[in-house]
């Protein structure tokens, strides 16, 4: 009797907050605010620092949040940096052919074409999208260096002061623009992934695919959907990251793809499927992003980065697995 | 009972799982109207043959023709549209959803807002509230519970309800009054029987005999990826039935041989 009404009933208020992701990272960036503060009295808390902070943190959260997705349907994508730095070369270079506007287009494509091929290897080919994306995160690495020669131009100034690159780099009202999109982006997708019949399809394709197909889903057609919108998502960053900077080379978005599963991650994306959060996400993309910069600013080695994303990840999953089994979620 | 054209009809069916031959030339027909019992003993290859006239295997020989039609193209989703419903053994509720959820997971009712179909939560929330009272849930289990928190019996309820609610054509009960109560099990018997009076074919697989005995119309019996018996219910006694189930088919049947 006792057991039945402790369900529902007299589960803690804290516990049933606990249950929904993503509040593991908030936990998480209120802890690494408060430590910053109390550990560093120069760097932190600077106009610049926290432009640039939310300036990269609005593009790792882009990438993050095409990997939370991924993640979401109990795959992953570790092809995203290549596809960045690909797409965002496309950009630059094509831009004197088919100006900035065809470039965005170009890179796009690109970008789509990226997640369609590893999407189709992966669902028709049934192979693992670990080594499917790894497969491509050299690939397309290998297409841009073979392309440029190993180096990349940069934009003109006509194109600098284009009003599409002006639009998706530079400012709005002070902040940097990226942080907008980010920001449309965010609500965009939290709405298809909640509230649309594609999201509980995604949801329930991670959660328990076998399940899901009985039901009806074409489990296959929802896990290509959450790739090629991974692969346009790093496609985006990719072009706000160069309308910002016009100028790049090849090894652009090396890495990326650690960050964004760290971030997606430390977001409360759990790997094994079905449950993660995008709200999540871009707040982990704001702790990574910012640890880069509090190490700068307290003079630490730029390679310390590294070491610190791999450990603060580690705690991560170890923190939100343990939060997700405390809130009563098998995993 | 039945009209003569059948409404499923499988002819000479075999699926491979790998190397293992699960099937082997099956061949049974499905009437509208009928209540058939499939029955034998575990690993006899039940499931998977449901699991094919639900679309979810594609065999790898012989053929399923639905209605007249024969089929060429095997998913659930296809399945489903022609009105087939499936309450699976072991699947069918993703646990991270809620009740709500699942229950229209594949056929989500939306409102469209500017063209964009977004999911009606509260159809949703009220139909599947409606059905699970309906089917005896108590009232401290609600329909945005996510499934995880179940008990097996509930999770079968909501199995039930949910196949009943969307009862088109066919249903297909695969081992449906596990994890059930005494009383919720008569109810869903219950239920079978007036569906089947309501012209749907239904397929009920079980390994409670004499109940199956008292239900069905007809009985069709594997073994070992075969069907060894495929008899009217009175036709044949329980005892009868026991000992086939028990011992294959060949040894009874040399019996009615003396
Ligand atoms: N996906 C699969 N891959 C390989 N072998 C399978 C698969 N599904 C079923 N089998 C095998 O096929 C045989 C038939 O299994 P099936 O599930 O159809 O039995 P069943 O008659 O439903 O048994 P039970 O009464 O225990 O549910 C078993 O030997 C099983 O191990
Ligand atoms: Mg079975």
């Amino acid at each position: 009797m006792a057991a039945f009404e402790t369900r529902t009933v007299a589960m803690p208020t804290i516990r049933k907050l606990a249950r929904g992701s993503g509040v593991g990272a908030i936990a998480g960036v209120v802890a690494m605010l408060v430590a910053f503060t109390l550990i560093d009295f120069s760097g932190w808390w600077t106009i610049q620092t926290l432009s640039n902070v939310m300036h990269f943190a609005s593009i790792l959260a882009l990438l993050a949040m095409g990997q939370a997705l991924v993640i979401i349907s109990k795959e992953i994508d570790l092809s995203v940096g290549s596809v960045y730095g690909l797409s965002g070369v496309t950009f630059i270079s094509m831009q004197a052919d088919l100006g900035v506007g065809g470039a965005m287009i170009a890179a796009l494509i690109v970008a789509t074409l990226c997640g369609l091929v590893q999407a189709l290897a992966v669902v028709k080919g049934g192979l693992p999208s670990m080594i499917v994306t790894l497969g491509g995160l050299f690939a397309f690495r290998g297409i841009i260096y073979v392309w440029t020669g190993g180096s990349v131009r940069g934009f003109p100034e006509e194109a600098r002061m284009h009003w599409l690159t002006r639009m998706f780099g530079g400012e709005l009202f002070g902040i940097e623009a990226a942080f907008f999109w980010m920001l449309l982006v965010l609500a965009v997708l939290s709405l298809v992934l909640w509230a649309t019949p594609f999201g509980n399809r995604l949801l329930a394709t991670g959660g328990d695919a076998e399940s899901a197909a009985t039901r009806g889903v074409r489990t296959d057609r929802v896990k290509m959907g959450a790739f090629v919108m991974c692969s346009i998502l790093a496609g985006c960053a990719g072009i706000v990251t160069l309308a910002d900077q016009p100028q790049t080379h090849v090894t652009l978005g090396e890495l990326l793809e650690l960050e964004s599963i760290a971030a997606a991650v430390i977001g409360g994306c759990l790997l094994s499927g079905g449950r993660g959060s995008l709200v999540g996400a871009v707040i982990g993309a704001f702790i990574v992003v910012s640890f880069r910069y509090e190490l700068i600013a307290l003079g630490a080695p730029s390679s310390w980065f590294i070491t610190f994303v791999g450990i603060v990840l580690i705690i991560a999953v170890v923190f939100n697995q343990w939060l997700a089994r405390w809130a009563g979620h098998n995993v | 009972m039945s009209s003569n054209h059948p409404l499923i009809r499988v002819t000479n069916l075999d699926l491979y799982f790998g190397v293992f031959h699960a099937l082997k030339s099956v061949s049974v027909d499905f009437h509208a109207g009928e209540f058939v019992g499939l029955v034998g003993d575990n690993g006899a290859g039940k499931t998977t043959l449901i699991r094919v006239l639900c679309g979810i295997y594609a065999p790898s020989n012989g053929e399923v023709h639905f209605d007249g039609k024969r089929v060429t193209n095997f998913h659930p989703k296809l399945a489903i549209d022609q009105g087939i419903e499936t309450i699976q053994q072991a699947v069918g509720l993703c646990d991270n959803l809620s009740i709500a959820r699942n229950f229209y997971l594949g056929r989500e009712p939306v409102k469209r807002i500017l063209g964009i179909p977004f999911l009606d939560f509260n159809k949703m929330r009220d139909k599947s509230t409606r059905v699970i009272r309906t089917f005896g849930l108590r009232d401290n289990v609600s329909a945005d519970d996510e499934v995880e928190q179940l008990s097996g019996g509930e999770r079968q309820t909501v199995k039930i309800g949910r196949a009943v609610e969307f009862k088109n054509r066919v249903l297909i009960m695969d081992e449906p009054t596990n994890h059930l109560s005494v009383r919720e099990r008569e109810h869903v018997n219950e239920l079978a029987i007036q569906l089947k009076e309501q012209g749907l074919l239904v397929i009920y697989i079980t390994h409670d005999i004499s109940q199956v005995h008292k239900l069905a119309d007809r009985i069709v019996i594997m073994e070992n990826g075969e069907k060894i018996e495929d008899t009217q219910a009175d036709a044949m006694s329980l005892e009868e039935l026991e000992a086939v189930i028990r011992h294959g088919g060949r040894t009874v049947e040399k019996d009615h041989m003396h």
